[in-house]
């Protein structure tokens, strides 16, 4: 298949999910289309909104959607990493004797859904980073491989806090994206009534193949970038980066740590997918932007100052984004 | 033409159509900054003295700025790439043009490469430069063209200059004026003149130095007083300095009197004559014979003046009694012994009717008849002065005539040296040598010479006896070198004090009164003055400037040199103008009035020095004073005031 229909069958597909999506999710339109850039991106997704809003309706749906292996992993606090990961179980052999044999644990599959991430303990979340960043697993003293391509969908609620546990900033940074998921419009929830009251019942059909993603992957890395559109990205990542010569004013006050180079990659890389969904074959400043809030919002640890003055990540990367110009050429200096 | 070149093609217009909006963004920008400067500058020009210069110079300046304001914005050229990124930006292309310019260079031909290119190129064909970059007037030419107006309405509004403004421009102008004559004036000098001596020199340059000051620095009229004050000063020393010598005081003396100004040796004076009195040879007529003649041409004159307004037979009458009048005044003229063809040519003219020519040939008389009366007068002049003339070497000892002595001197050494002298002749030359040195006595080494040589020829010794004569006369030239030296540097000091006097009294060069022009400091009366200042027989340098020369001292006499004060003089005397008034203090009220008594010279009688001039001369002296800080500093408030309210 050459390139040029390659990228057609990625605007047909990233369209037909979107459209199989919305028959089951009302609204949500930005919060789809991230979910689905960081999916083509091969990125994870922590999704978080208070209950009730539909984030694991999303995910299941997009599970649905895609033609892979999906698991549900419900985390409680007393989920053990075993729980996740699986362990060696002693089994009958044919042979009529017994060994011990290692029985997987869900993370074995494509797509996983962790729900409500933050009520399993530190001990158990952490069983996740391996698996999310070096899709592998090391269980009973093995290293195991996942399957690729490997996505984990969390999601997490903002309040409760009460027997939650924070998630620790190194598994936050390997989230490509947290997207807040916020209260539908009137119209919205007009429609969701209408769409869950009533005795019909919403069928979807797969869309995309473990394969064909795979496939769709590796065309989304090769969309060019222009120098100054990377050089962008650098300065936006170093913008956030508190008490250096880089950093805005609004980093060094109200900012603990900025963001890694994960940030970097993951503006790029969302600003690739967005490129090729909006049928343009190279990356814009527009990309980059549109991506930051998603892609750096749980990077960024503010500090004691913002918290007390119910300063926000959100905020601090909108002021971010209107202090670092794109480009000295591109404003007509 | 490939999708590459599309691209480039349509960013290179759009960039060249950017570098030109941009240099005319620049030009407005500079208009704007020029306006601003220019209105500044006619703002304070029209509230503070600044000078005309200055003013020029903004002027200048103001208009470069657009000029400027053009070359920055059309120096930069963008690349393709700034070009490239600026038009992604303003035509909303979500950076496919830079990417294109970059994929092109960075990426070999391909599926990718491609499409960018494709995608950016048919973008590039929607792009019209003229649209993108459309040339028109910015907020900047707006604001300059209201700044201008606002400039040229200020420039019509009188500017404000205050009392001390108008004195200090005023000032300026002719302190720069002054000094430029100064200058002008010594450096002509020292062209005409060159000192002998290498001190004159020195001074003379000083004071051109001087004079060039004041003309390139804008100083006030106190610092320019200072500087001509201590320039004065300065000369006047050196002066005192060279009159020590009391050869000079004699030559000095000599130089006053009309025989002794100007003195030509006797063998030029005879020269002179002589070719006068050839020139005059064929026209031997006395001057009132000469007068005469020219009363009579005149009325001849004024006779065919009258003629040419007449017609008919009254008018050929006139023209015979016009004819036989000039023939008889041709008659008169060869009686008298004076040669005038005029005349003859001029009835032929009358008889021919032309006028024109008969009276240029009138006019023609009565020129050579002013010639020759003028002649006649100069040769009278000159056998006067010839007559005085000394005529031996005692004589013209006496008289001071210092050349006509050193010619004698060298004549003598001559003789002296001469082989074939006889005794009679030697003892000729001793007792004309022996007779002159009671004479030379006040010309210094002159005297002591001469006494060698008489006493040398005495001894017999002809040789050193011509030497020691050739010596004196090198002597006495040496002299009236230095007597040109002094000449040039009164010359400068005349300068000065008339420099000051035009400071001090805010005049320019052609209008200040000061010493006359061409000042000859061996006059009989040097200056206006009339008192005691440069009389005969007095010390001429060291009386120089003691006095002003507008103080009338006319009735002054020797009981009268004491001083005296208070005056004496009736308080009925008095004009009106001059009666006192009763003015009260302003040191410290109720107090006592400091005061000082000064000796003086009462005066009686009416003055003949006009009130003006004597209050002006009185003002630059004060102006003087003050400038060389010679009034104490508590009453210079004082003094000021009162020599400013005489001005009113």
């Amino acid at each position: 298949m050459s390139t040029e229909s390659q990228i057609q069958s990625f605007r047909d597909t990233y369209a037909a999910l979107q459209a199989e999506i919305g028959k089951v999710i009302v609204g949500h339109t930005a919060i789809v289309e991230n979910t689905l850039i960081a999916l083509f991106g091969g990125g994870h997704v922590l999704l978080e909104g208070v209950p009730g809003l539909g984030k694991t309706l999303l995910i299941r749906t997009l599970g649905e959607v895609l033609d892979m292996p999906f698991n549900r992993i419900q985390f409680t606090p007393d989920l053990m990493p075993a729980d996740i990961l699986g362990t060696n179980l002693v089994m009958d052999t044919d042979a009529g004797k017994r060994a011990f044999e290692f029985q997987r644990g869900p993370i074995f599959a494509h797509l996983i859904l962790a729900d409500e991430i933050n009520r399993a303990t530190p001990k158990t979340q952490s069983a996740m980073l391996e698996a999310m960043q070096e899709k592998q697993v090391t269980a009973g003293g093995e290293l195991r491989k996942l399957g690729e391509p490997f996505f984990v969908m969390a999601t997490q609620n903002p309040i409760d806090q009460e027997g939650t546990y924070p998630l620790p900033e190194a598994q936050l940074d390997r989230f490509f994206f947290k997207i807040i998921v916020g209260y539908p419009s009137a119209d919205e929830l007009t429609e969701v009534i209408n769409r869950t009251t009533t005795g019909t019942k919403t069928e979807v059909n797969k869309v995309l193949s473990r394969e064909d993603l795979s496939e769709l992957m590796k065309l989304v890395r090769e969309v060019p970038v222009a120098s100054h559109v990377k050089d962008y990205a650098v300065r936006l990542v170093l913008a956030t980066h508190p008490k250096t010569d880089t950093a805005a004013p609004i980093a060094n006050q109200y900012l603990r740590f900025g963001s890694s180079p994960r940030g970097a990659q993951t503006l790029i890389l969302a600003g690739k997918v967005r490129a090729l969904a909006q049928g343009r074959f190279n990356v814009s400043f527009e990309d980059l932007q549109s991506a930051a809030l998603p892609a750096l919002r749980h990077r960024l640890i503010p500090n004691f100052e913002a918290e007390a003055e119910g300063i926000t990540t959100d905020h601090i990367i909108e002021q971010i984004l209107r202090d670092v110009p794109v480009s000295a050429e591109a404003v007509g200096v | 033409m490939s999708e590459l070149q599309i691209i480039q093609e349509t960013l290179a217009r759009a960039a060249r159509r950017r570098r030109v909006e941009r240099g005319l963004r620049g030009l407005f920008v500079g208009t704007l900054v020029g306006a601003l400067l220019w209105l500044i500058a006619i703002a304070v020009f029209k509230l503070a003295p600044i000078s005309n210069e200055h003013l020029v110079w903004c002027g200048v300046t103001a208009a470069i700025c657009p000029f400027i304001g053009f070359l920055i914005g059309f120096w930069r050229k963008s690349s393709l790439q700034e070009t490239a990124r600026w038009v992604d930006v303003k035509q909303n292309l979500r950076e496919r043009m830079s990417t294109a310019l970059e994929v092109a260079e960075k990426q070999p031909p391909g599926t990718w490469r491609d499409l960018v290119m494709h995608d950016a190129a048919s973008h590039a064909q929607e792009i019209e430069p003229r649209k993108l970059v459309p040339f028109s007037f910015t907020k900047a030419a707006r604001w300059a063209v209201l700044v201008l107006v606002l400039a040229v309405g200020l420039g019509l509004v009188p500017e404000y200059r205050s009392k001390a403004q108008v004195q200090k421009l005023a000032d300026t102008k002719v302190i720069k004026e002054v000094g430029k004559q100064v200058a002008e004036l010594t450096k002509r000098e020292l062209a005409q003149r060159p000192p002998a001596l290498e001190q004159t020199k020195k001074s003379l340059e000083a004071v051109s130095e001087i004079g060039e000051r004041l003309e390139k620095l804008s100083l006030t009229r106190s610092e320019a007083l200072k500087d001509l004050a201590s320039a004065t000063e300065k000369l006047k020393d050196e002066l005192k300095q060279i009159a020590k010598d009391p050869a000079l005081k004699k030559m000095e003396q000599a130089a006053r009197s009309p025989s002794g100004r100007n003195a030509e040796t006797a063998a030029g004076l005879q020269k002179q004559m002589d070719a006068m009195q050839k020139q005059l040879a064929s026209q031997a007529s006395n001057p009132e014979a000469l007068e005469k003649l020219q009363k009579d041409v005149e009325k001849v004159k004024e006779a065919a003046k009258a003629l040419a307004s007449k017609s008919g037979e009254s008018a050929d009458a006139e023209k015979q009694k016009l004819s036989a009048a000039l023939s008889a005044l041709s008659q008169e003229a060869a009686q008298a012994g004076v040669q005038l063809p005029q005349l003859d040519e001029a009835i032929a003219a009358l008889a021919a009717n032309n006028t024109d020519r008969f009276m240029k040939d009138i006019e023609a008389a009565l020129n050579d008849l002013d010639k020759l009366r003028d002649m006649k007068q100069k040769l009278e002049a000159m056998q006067a002065q010839a007559e005085k003339l000394g005529k031996d070497l005692a004589e013209q000892l006496k008289n001071g005539q210092a050349e006509a002595a050193a010619d004698t001197l060298a004549k003598l050494a001559e003789k002296l040296k001469s082989a074939n002298l006889s005794p009679e002749e030697m003892s000729k030359v001793l007792e004309e040598v022996s007779k002159a040195l009671p004479e030379a006595k006040e010309y210094g080494k002159v005297s002591d010479l001469m006494k060698q040589a008489a006493q040398q020829m005495k001894s017999g010794d002809k040789p050193n006896a011509s030497q020691s004569l050739a010596d004196a006369a090198k002597e006495l030239k040496d002299l009236m070198q230095q007597m040109n030296d002094a000449q040039a540097m009164m010359a400068a000091l005349e300068n000065l004090d008339k420099a000051s006097m035009c400071v001090g009294q805010g005049q320019g060069w052609g209008q200040c009164q000061g010493k006359k022009p061409g000042y000859n400091p061996f006059g009989k009366n040097p200056g206006n003055g009339v008192g005691t200042w440069g009389e005969e027989g007095g010390d001429w340098v060291e009386n120089y400037g003691e006095g002003t020369p507008y103080v009338d001292r006319s009735a002054l006499n020797d009981r009268d040199q004491f001083g005296k004060s208070p005056s004496d003089r009736a308080q009925n005397d008095l004009t009106d103008k001059l009666q006192p008034t009763k003015v009260k203090g302003q040191f410290s009220p109720g107090g006592q009035m400091p005061s000082i008594t000064l000796k003086g010279v009462s005066i009686k009688g009416t003055s003949k020095v006009a009130y003006e001039e004597a209050a002006a001369a009185a003002q630059s002296d004060a102006q003087s004073a003050l400038s060389q800080e010679k009034v104490p500093r508590a009453y210079q408030g004082a003094v000021k005031d009162y020599f400013d309210d005489l001005k009113k």
